[in-house]
């Protein structure tokens, strides 16, 4: 991928969240809308376009996470909040430019990703997502490459896994369309050495049950 | 690699280099074993002293062997391993048991002679077994190279790949000296330079003396060879793991959420559940998942139906069984109809099934054996428990239609546990267990080594 090429060539970590889901896309891993914005009227032209609500993001090469930098507005109603947080993002240190995406609806937040271990080479991972991560630890990992039985049995592991269950009138969630993530996930994984890590953090499920990448990171190996 | 197996199960010439005349030593007492087991093969015995041990004459010197020796058996310190080594490699001997520890598992001084010896195990094309390893066992060839006294090691047919010393030495005693199931091969793996758990289990995989294969590992070497090979294996034969170190916080330092979830043991979990290999969480369920697998046949799936003696019994134990994963289907008219027939009218008889007040008024015998019947006959239920009253007062049955229910019923595990006297409880167990009716001592492991392989059975049947 020129991608990876051109980031490593400029000694770059990681990809930016807008390459990320570039090359998420690009093994057929949904993802949401978004644009890039270099200023705010551009950005408040992006969100009409898109339709509101909308997310902003500030984005550049050194800004890995987001949330903990209050890089991210959501559910941005109007062209004068997309203005009003367009300028307030712009002068976060590191922002290049703004992500206006769709803003995704549904309330059920998971979490898979791509992790190369020196023994156990690259690994998929899935688990409950959003702001719980990190408290239920509930996560569980596959050796690359995947088959779909192997992606779906997975998915089906998880101690919270009733959440994959229809759920306060959104559908159950789309398992082959979330199979196929992880088995995409594993294909990156083994088809690109320099890939370190991926995270894809949440992967939201939309109401009628499919999975949508919302934000991505790509980590990459520093070449030798 | 089969080849280099056959030369450590099968050897047909073998040296014990450290060989001992005194009683107690690692290098006596492994000879005690090799003659215990009626090792047909030849042996010989290496000892600068020179003179006999056991009978057997002691050659002074690694080179004074014949030619066409399969096995060397290292026993001497650390230290001194190497050079035996080397002299055993320009003897064209080609494989080898080190079993002295001291190696990279003590300290630095150790992992320096540890490297010496991978160097000479590359140049001499050598596998070996260990440093560190209490020795491996062959029942069907009647050789064993452990040095921990053992004596006869019964025969059975089930393997066992540990990464431990303990297994081969004190839990190997324990299982001759309190269980009645025996092994088919045994391997220490010590410190694994050469030979690691993803060798061994492919050997065993092939073995057509290994019916089923436990482990207990501390760490997996080649994670992606041993999905391949296990992968395989577990289609055909039911693997079982037990690896430790599960609660460790080791977790990966990096960048990315998905890193620091990676701690290594849910990379096993993840590798264990892809490769189709059951993990246990007990070092005791080592043994008797050996056991279970030793008398019973796999389920074809995790219906169960229980008899027990007791209302609370029947409640807690049907609790424990939800736990484990393990169903309690409704049993079919015919079979509640026929539990109602031995039963007297105030008991509503249902699955689980409470044998009490048929036991009691029809007599222990009539009323365990008419219940077991029924629900093994029951096409809903795919194995039986029953919780043996034994006492005096209730009067004490003959084993022997346990015996016959098992083996009338081949197809479907009977396990037993018991209620009542301690006494009959072991006398019970002293009769079944040689006729191949696995008993257990409390309520609960009998539904523990069940669960253990409904899911075996799982993973033998998956589809991909």
């Amino acid at each position: 991928m020129d991608l990876i090429k051109e980031a490593l060539s400029r000694g770059r970590p990681a990809l930016t969240e807008h390459e990320s889901k570039q090359l998420l896309q690009a093994y057929g891993i949904p993802v949401n809308q978004e644009q890039v914005a270099m200023d705010a009227e551009s950005a408040v032209s992006s969100a009409a376009g898109l339709g509101f609500p909308v997310v902003l993001k500030a984005a550049g090469t050194s800004l890995f996470h987001k949330t903990e930098l209050e890089a991210v507005a959501l559910n941005l109603r109007s062209e004068d909040a997309v203005r009003k947080e367009a300028e307030r993002l712009l002068n976060i240190p590191g922002c290049e430019c703004l992500l206006v995406e769709e803003m995704v609806p549904g309330s059920r937040e998971l979490v898979c990703g791509l992790i190369r271990d020196v023994l156990f080479g690259p690994c998929v991972m899935f688990g409950l997502g959003g702001i719980l991560t990190e408290i239920l630890e509930d996560t569980v990992f596959r050796l690359a490459p995947l088959t779909v039985g192997a992606a779906i049995e997975m998915a089906s592991e998880i101690r919270t896994r009733k959440i994959l269950n229809s759920l306060r009138g959104e559908s159950a969630v789309a398992m082959d369309a979330l199979s196929r993530t992880l088995v995409a996930l594993g294909e990156i994984g083994m088809q690109h050495p320099e890939v370190a890590e991926i995270d894809i953090n949440p992967l939201k499920i939309r109401p009628d049950g499919n999975p949508v990448a919302v934000d991505a990171l790509v980590v990459l190996k520093a070449s030798s | 690699m089969k080849g280099h197996f056959a030369a450590f199960f099968e050897p047909s010439a073998v040296a014990v280099v450290g060989a001992s005349a005194t009683p107690g030593k690692p290098g006596h007492e492994v000879i005690r074993n090799i003659v215990a087991n009626g090792y047909e093969g030849s042996l010989y015995l290496v000892n600068p002293k020179g003179g006999e041990i056991l009978g057997i004459p002691v050659q002074p010197s690694i080179a004074s062997l014949p030619p066409g020796i399969d096995l060397a058996v290292i026993i001497l310190p650390a230290g001194d391993t190497p050079k035996a080594l080397e002299e055993c490699g320009k003897m064209g001997i080609r494989h080898a048991v080190l079993s002295a520890g001291g190696f990279a598992e003590v300290d630095e001084a150790g992992a320096r002679v540890q490297q010496e010896i991978e160097k000479i195990v590359t140049k001499y094309c050598m596998r070996v077994l260990g440093p560190n390893t209490s020795g491996h066992t062959s029942t069907p060839h009647r050789f064993t190279s452990t040095f921990f006294p053992l004596g006869k090691i019964r025969r059975g047919k089930v393997s066992y790949i540990a990464q431990t010393g303990n297994f081969a030495t004190h839990t190997m005693k324990h299982i001759l000296t309190a269980e009645h199931f025996g092994v088919a091969r045994v391997v220490g793996l010590g410190n694994k330079i050469d030979i690691d758990e993803t060798d061994a289990l492919q050997y065993l995989g092939e073995d057509p003396e290994t019916h089923g294969i436990i482990m207990y590992l501390e760490s997996i070497k080649r994670p992606r060879a041993f999905l391949k090979v296990a992968r395989n294996v577990t289609r055909s034969k039911p693997v079982i793991a037990l690896k430790s170190g599960s609660t460790e916080a080791g977790k990966h330092a990096a960048v990315a959420h998905t890193a620091a979830m990676a701690a290594e043991d849910r990379l096993v979990d993840g590798l264990f559940r892809q490769a189709g290999v059951v993990r246990i969480w007990e070092y005791s369920h080592l043994v008797s998942a050996g056991k279970a697998l030793s008398m019973a046949p796999i389920p074809k799936g995790s219906r169960i139906s229980f008899l027990a003696p007791s209302g609370a019994m029947l409640v807690s134990l049907a609790d424990h069984c939800v736990r484990l994963g393990l169903q309690i289907p409704e049993l079919d008219p015919k079979t509640v109809r026929r539990l109602q027939d031995i039963s007297p009218p105030f008991i509503r008889m249902r699955n689980p099934v409470d044998i009490w007040a048929a036991a009691s008024v029809k007599g222990v015998e009539f009323g365990y054996r008419e219940g077991m019947e029924a629900v093994l006959g029951d096409p809903n239920v795919d194995a039986v428990v029953t919780i043996l009253m034994l006492t005096e007062d209730t009067g004490i049955p003959s084993y022997d239609f346990l015996v016959d229910l098992a083996r009338r019923y081949p197809g479907k595990p009977v396990l037993v546990s018991f209620s009542g006297d301690r006494r009959y409880n072991e006398e019970c167990k002293a009769y079944l267990e040689p006729r191949g009716v696995a008993t257990f001592p409390e309520i609960e492991q009998p539904f523990e080594a069940l669960s253990i392989l409904a899911k075996c059975r799982q993973f033998m049947s998956r589809a991909i």
